[in-house]
């Protein structure tokens, strides 16, 4: 009895002050988690260094260091991954949607080529494109493209008949069709692959910065590893963790706006 | 000879009824323009489909192939079992628990969309340039996944199974483990394939910046001798790995999720 009536007070307490508690969490575990970085920082010795030091030097690479720098060049690498992901990814996805007998033939190629570890068929493509920019956009469009490619196939591929055929009755022209009915179907498709390829191109230019003569921010990265210098280390992914989580946070909100009705209709 | 013409009559039959036709006429194609390509642009040691299916016989019968296949596959399916297993504890508790969820899931989702190549300076660091890096690098990416999605559905439970667990007298571990668990279980099925391909990429990317034996340093180490054959012979292997595992993981989902069709 008395239990019970514990219990059933607790979760009163959890439903009245829901939102509080939800705010205490999230403080409570930063704040635990940037008191238990600094002491252990502080025993550790030089391979895990605190947190005011691994911010002092994440500073110091912004402001005077080779950081910001690499930022640009990674950044570039990035954009241009994303955008040709985005327009070859839609595109082929289109044709290969209109042409069944194209789609039957490449589809499991295109299906291996996407499980297969891109990295490894890093040196075939120094092997065949050197080490320059374009050959890291292939390397890193290889990793990015497939969710938006399957993505749009699968969406222009299930396209109710009813749908062209009203547009058809209607006395639509192929462009009002592709305006008025396909593009707005296949958006949340598209959509869904463009949220992971935002994520994945990051990836992609992480690895062709890593494995093909390193540059970017990769660069740095390996630079602190190889003189041991934790803090760098350290500093730069913390830096990197947070553009992440920046770009994801964008692309989801960017989901939002163009697929509204779907979150609006789910309610 | 006439039974020999209609098994050729079967067999075509065979052939264009399962649609396989369209895809081998255009692996044919794809390979006889790489070949061709290569012969007739490209310097000698640029892999060819025929120099691959060459060097094939002596690339796997060596014991260096068995030994970087079983360190780097055995690492791989290792770190996805002990981040599968930590990620649903972890998920399920996020899942039921929102105090918990709440304290974890910045972390948790910050990590998850970082791109976990990134992590590999910082736990090469911090294990050494030692086999226990890659393990490390493979639990983190296969326990990811699998918390977020275990997480998310063992959130989203009906309140008709709740209700029903509650009449029957189910305790805390009956919700959880009996009926959390299994709504939740083609999520789960689904962050494994994610943790498998994730920590096969970052398995590799340990192996070639750490120099640890395995299949991916070794991809590297036969193309830098301008052995690509050899090298690519690697990477088929890798390929067919991956390959297997993913259709594993949907043959497992219909196995333990009948009930759940995809999309």
């Amino acid at each position: 009895m008395r239990k019970g009536s514990l219990g059933r007070r607790i979760n009163y307490v959890r439903a009245a002050y829901a939102w509080w508690i939800r705010m205490a969490c999230y403080a409570l575990s930063i704040v635990l988690l940037l008191l238990a970085w600094q002491a252990f920082g502080n025993s550790f010795g030089v391979l895990f260094v605190p947190f005011t030091t691994t911010m002092g030097r994440l500073w110091e690479l912004i402001v005077d260091g080779p950081l910001l720098e690499a930022l640009g060049v990674s950044g570039q690498l990035y954009g241009v991954t994303l955008t040709i992901s985005i327009v070859l990814g839609v595109g082929l996805g289109l044709v290969l949607a209109r042409m069944k007998l194209a789609a039957a033939a490449f589809e499991p190629y295109i299906y291996v080529l996407y499980a297969t570890p891109t990295i490894s068929l890093v040196p075939f493509v120094s092997v065949m494109f050197g080490f320059e920019f374009w050959s890291r956009v292939i390397v890193a469009v290889l990793i990015s493209i497939f969710p938006i490619l399957l993505g749009v196939l699968e969406g222009a591929r299930s396209i109710p008949r009813g749908h062209l055929d009203v547009a058809a009755s209607f006395g639509s022209t192929e462009g009002q069709l592709w305006r008025d009915v396909i593009l707005p179907y296949i958006t949340p498709y598209a959509m869904t692959g463009i949220k992971q390829s935002v994520a994945l191109s990051m990836v992609g230019t992480l690895v062709a910065e890593f494995f093909l003569n390193p540059d970017g921010v990769a660069a740095v990265l390996l630079q602190g590893t190889t003189t041991l210098d934790s803090a760098s280390v350290l500093a730069v992914t913390v830096f990197v963790a947070a553009i992440a989580v920046v770009l994801v946070g964008i692309g989801e909100l960017i989901e939002r706006y163009l697929v509204r009705w779907r979150f609006t209709a789910v309610g | 000879m006439a039974i020999y013409g209609s098994w050729i009559k079967d067999w075509r039959q065979h052939l264009f009824e399962s649609g396989l036709v369209w895809p081998v006429l255009a692996g044919v194609v794809l390979l006889g323009i790489w070949e061709i390509y290569v012969r007739t642009q490209l310097p000698d040691f640029v892999a060819t489909p025929t120099g691959i299916l060459m060097a094939l016989p002596s690339t796997i019968s060596d014991y260096s192939f068995w030994s970087a296949a079983l360190a780097t596959f055995g690492a791989i399916v290792e770190g996805v079992a002990i981040g599968t297993v930590a990620g649903i504890l972890v998920g399920v508790a996020m899942g039921r628990v929102p105090e918990i969820n709440w304290f974890l899931s910045t972390y948790i989702r910050a990590l998850y969309a970082l791109p976990l190549i990134a992590l590999v300076p910082i736990v090469i660091l911090w294990v050494g340039y030692q086999p226990a890096a890659r393990l490390t690098i493979v639990v983190i990416s296969a326990f990811l996944p699998v918390a977020v999605t275990t997480a998310d559905g063992t959130r989203a439970i009906s309140n008709e199974y709740l209700d029903v667990g509650r009449i029957f007298g189910a305790k805390t571990y009956h919700v959880w483990f009996g009926i959390a668990l299994p709504t939740a279980l083609p999520h789960i099925v689904a962050g494994i394939e994610l943790g498998f391909a994730r920590g096969i990429t970052n398995a590799i990317a340990v192996e070639v910046l750490a120099s640890i034996n395995g299949m991916g340093m070794t991809v590297f180490e036969k193309s830098a001798q301008l052995n690509e054959n050899a090298s690519l012979v690697f990477v088929l292997a890798l390929a067919i790995f991956a390959v297997s595992i993913r259709s594993l993981m949907i043959r497992s989902r219909q196995w333990l999720a009948p009930w759940y069709r995809d999309r």
